[in-house]
């Protein structure tokens, strides 16, 4: 089945906090479909530009578009998969309850909830795992029981802020299929913040560099790496140690 | 074996009282050995008097606790929704809170003369102000990024009250309510002591004055009995409640 | 409305002001009984007589100072025997169950005992507010020591330090902030108790006094005994957490 899909705009989008710029003249489209990994160094507000695009925050100047309508107020299109995975769940639901919680939220009658909580838990690989509570989950179960609810929005753009950050190395990398994997599946636009460049440019069609103080665009890099991404071959791919190389470079010009 | 450590102390100190006061010359009228107020607690015990005390202690408590904390819950969630409220109100209540609860006792009096009335209401006032600066902070600590889930989700006022806000401050709602059961209980039998003539505190009075101190010691060690026991029984269902959760933090065993 | 740009101590002036503006048009509206419910008007008439014919000052100093002799003396004795259990960590286990017990009492409910010993007088009321505001200092002190960072003991052992040097230079010091903690609820208990006292024993001070003018029905006195213990128990606390800021500045200037 595949979901309703939109295009993402920013037009000279920025951001004033307390007389300090936080972002600046940001401005970048993302087609239908694109997976676009975030990547730069702390503090150069790319989170601040996820929870633009949620609509949790407005900017002091320029537009955000989604599907060509401006983005005000938090909206169903768009979900948000926060880092902090512990603090985003309900502690008191178990991984049934906090997928449905969403499904509560955009009026699902009761009746439809458990079959779509059921496949929703058994996409992220949480099937055995529904009566149990978030304290009584792993961490990287835990995120997965954030994206189930992310999903169960049906969301047409999904905005990941460092998600996997704070993992561990071997369930980073069975998550980043898994992302790759449901999002290929529906066809969803993709924003993923990151610091880890390997997992920016694993993930990615494209990788924007941000630069710090004031946050702004520094680079803007095609992937053309082949799909379905590998673990192994795709990190051995030439193409993928030279695109690694130019990032790395970037990267340190920005910090020096 | 580690749990009866605590245990050792008491019986040693009663054990000396118990030999203190056989070696004295004598009865007293102002104290007892441990034997005798054993003896007294299992007759008063067995006639229903100290039942019946209890039960009207227990009365006023739930009745000026019930009142005090409901109020005090309803204020303090007032309260945390509105900042300017807050900033308003903060010195009303700060100049309002420490006035002994007990200072009011013969303004309470005045106006209902003796009974439950009195006692309630003097109950009720106590409870009020834990009851409203608890649940306030309960309901302003949430977890900020809970309140972000459901502005995302786009839930209704009515919703993110009763699936969020509610659920998440529901484990310190409860402590709020326990340290206030324990307040309710101190009050209760003070306004007994100073003035009201019934309940567990009158009967203390009466025992001193009648000049049975064996009696006296039973009812005290009830007193401390009930207190320690609502505290326990209020601890267990607090951790039956919420232990599942893992966000709640049971430590505060005041 | 402008008011949200007001300082907070102002708002918070304006908040009393309304509560008092409330009172008076309540009591002037005959709402509620005069018996019951003076006017601000003629509270604040029988404070200014009360303190001219000097009656009201002398129930005031004693009251605060039953107050504060009994707080002071149950202060020293709990630090100090605090300290000598804080210090032994199986003191504490097989004390800390007796302790939460005699805790849980109400501190009134040792009255008639006190009565039957000691008479009515001054003495009885004296012993009982230090008997009843001794259990939170003690049991805060005890705290206080035992949560001594486990390095610091490896510290002090390394030092070589005496018991009593451990008990000045580490042990009191870390448990300052419980103890301040603790004083305060103690002083509390102690104004409630000198009170109480005074209402059985009929010693004078402002416990009695309200006591008095309700049997003579007198409301308005009594309303100024209200207000003035009230102000009592406000400065006092005020103090202490003034004392508490000042000594714990160390703590709050680590968790910035």
């Amino acid at each position: 089945m595949s979901l309703p899909q939109a295009a993402l705009e920013f037009e000279a989008v920025a951001l004033e906090l307390g007389g300090r710029a936080i972002l600046q003249d940001i401005g970048f489209t993302v087609a239908r479909g694109e997976f676009v990994s975030l990547i730069g160094a702390s503090g150069c507000g790319k989170t601040t530009l996820l929870r633009l695009l949620a609509g949790l925050i407005a900017p002091s100047g320029g537009k955000i578009r989604l599907d060509g309508r401006p983005v005000t107020t938090p909206s169903r299109q768009v979900a948000l998969v926060f880092q902090d995975y512990g603090r985003a769940l309900l502690p008191w639901r178990t991984a049934t309850g906090n997928v449905s919680l969403a499904l509560e939220a955009m009026g699902v009658p009761p009746a439809e909830r458990p079959q779509r909580i059921a496949a929703l838990l058994a996409k992220t690989g949480l099937a055995g795992h529904a009566d149990k509570y978030p304290s009584q989950l792993s961490g990287g179960m835990q995120q997965r029981l954030q994206i189930a609810r992310s999903l169960a929005q049906d969301p047409a753009v999904l905005l990941m802020d460092e998600p996997f950050g704070a993992l561990d190395a071997m369930t980073r990398q069975a998550l980043q299929d898994e992302v790759l994997r449901i999002v290929a599946e529906r066809g969803a636009t993709v924003l993923f913040v990151t610091h880890d460049l390997d997992e920016a440019l694993y993930l990615g069609d494209r990788v924007i560099v941000l630069d710090a103080n004031p946050g702004r665009i520094a680079r803007m890099l095609e992937i053309p790496l082949p799909r379905p991404r590998n673990q192994l071959t795709t990190r051995e791919n030439s193409e993928f140690l030279r695109l690694r190389r130019e990032l790395f470079t970037a990267m340190q010009e920005m910090l020096a | 074996m580690r749990a009866w450590r605590g245990g050792i102390v008491p019986v040693v100190l009663l054990a000396l009282a118990e030999i203190g006061f056989r070696l004295r010359a004598g009865p007293s009228d102002s104290l007892a050995p441990p034997s005798r107020a054993i003896a007294a607690l299992l007759s008063i015990l067995g006639d229903g008097s100290l039942l019946f005390g209890s039960a009207q202690t227990l009365g006023s408590l739930l009745a000026g606790l019930a009142l005090g904390s409901l109020a005090g819950l309803g204020a303090g969630i007032v309260l945390a929704s509105s900042e300017l409220l807050r900033r308003l109100s903060f010195l009303s209540i700060e100049m309002l809170r420490p006035i002994p609860s007990v200072a009011l006792l013969p303004l309470s009096l005045l106006i209902f003369g003796f009974g439950y009335g009195m006692e309630i209401a003097v109950i009720a006032f106590a409870t009020f102000w834990p009851s409203l600066i608890l649940s306030h902070s309960a309901v302003g600590q949430i977890e900020p990024r809970l309140m972000e889930v459901a502005r995302l989700l786009r839930l209704s006022r009515w919703q993110t009250a009763a699936k969020i806000i509610l659920p998440a401050a529901a484990p310190r709602l409860m402590t709020a309510l326990r340290l206030a059961a324990g307040l309710a209980l101190v009050v209760a039998v003070t306004a007994e002591i100073v003035s009201n003539p019934q309940g567990l505190g009158h009967d203390l009075m009466i025992a001193q004055e009648t000049l049975r101190p064996e009696r006296m010691f039973a009812v005290l060690f009830w007193v401390g009995l009930i207190g320690w026991g609502k505290n326990a029984a209020l601890l267990r269902l607090e951790r039956w409640l919420f232990a599942h959760r893992g966000d709640v933090d049971t430590s505060i065993a005041a | 409305m402008t008011l949200h740009r007001l300082p907070t101590s102002v708002l918070g002036v304006l908040g009393l002001l309304a509560l008092v503006l409330l009172w008076h048009l309540v009591t002037a509206a005959g709402l509620v009984s005069k018996a019951f419910l003076p006017s601000p008007a003629a509270t604040v008439d029988a404070l200014v007589w009360g303190f001219r014919k000097g009656d009201l000052i002398g129930q005031l100093a004693a009251t605060t100072l039953r107050m504060l002799n009994g707080w002071l003396l149950a202060s020293i004795g709990a630090i100090a025997l605090g300290s000598l259990i804080g210090i032994s960590p199986t003191a504490r286990v097989y004390l800390r169950p007796t302790l939460a017990f005699a805790r849980s009492l109400p501190a009134s409910a040792v009255i008639p005992i006190a009565i039957s010993l000691v008479g009515l007088g001054g003495s009885m009321v004296l012993g009982v507010i230090v008997f009843g505001s001794v259990w939170p200092t003690l049991l805060a002190t005890v705290q206080g020591f035992a949560n001594v960072e486990p390095r610091l003991k490896d510290v002090a052992q390394v030092l070589r330090l005496s018991r009593l040097a451990y008990v000045g230079k580490i042990g009191l010091p870390n448990a300052v902030p419980d103890i301040l903690a603790g004083m305060r609820l103690s002083l509390t208990i102690a104004l409630i108790l000198a009170v109480i006292g005074e209402m059985l024993s009929g010693q004078a001070g402002l416990g009695s006094a309200i006591l008095l003018a309700a049997r003579a029905f007198r409301a308005p006195d009594l309303y100024a005994g209200l207000v003035l213990l009230g102000l009592v128990g406000f400065l006092s606390s005020y103090g202490l957490v003034c004392a508490e800021r000042r000594a714990t500045r160390w703590r709050q200037a680590a968790t910035r």
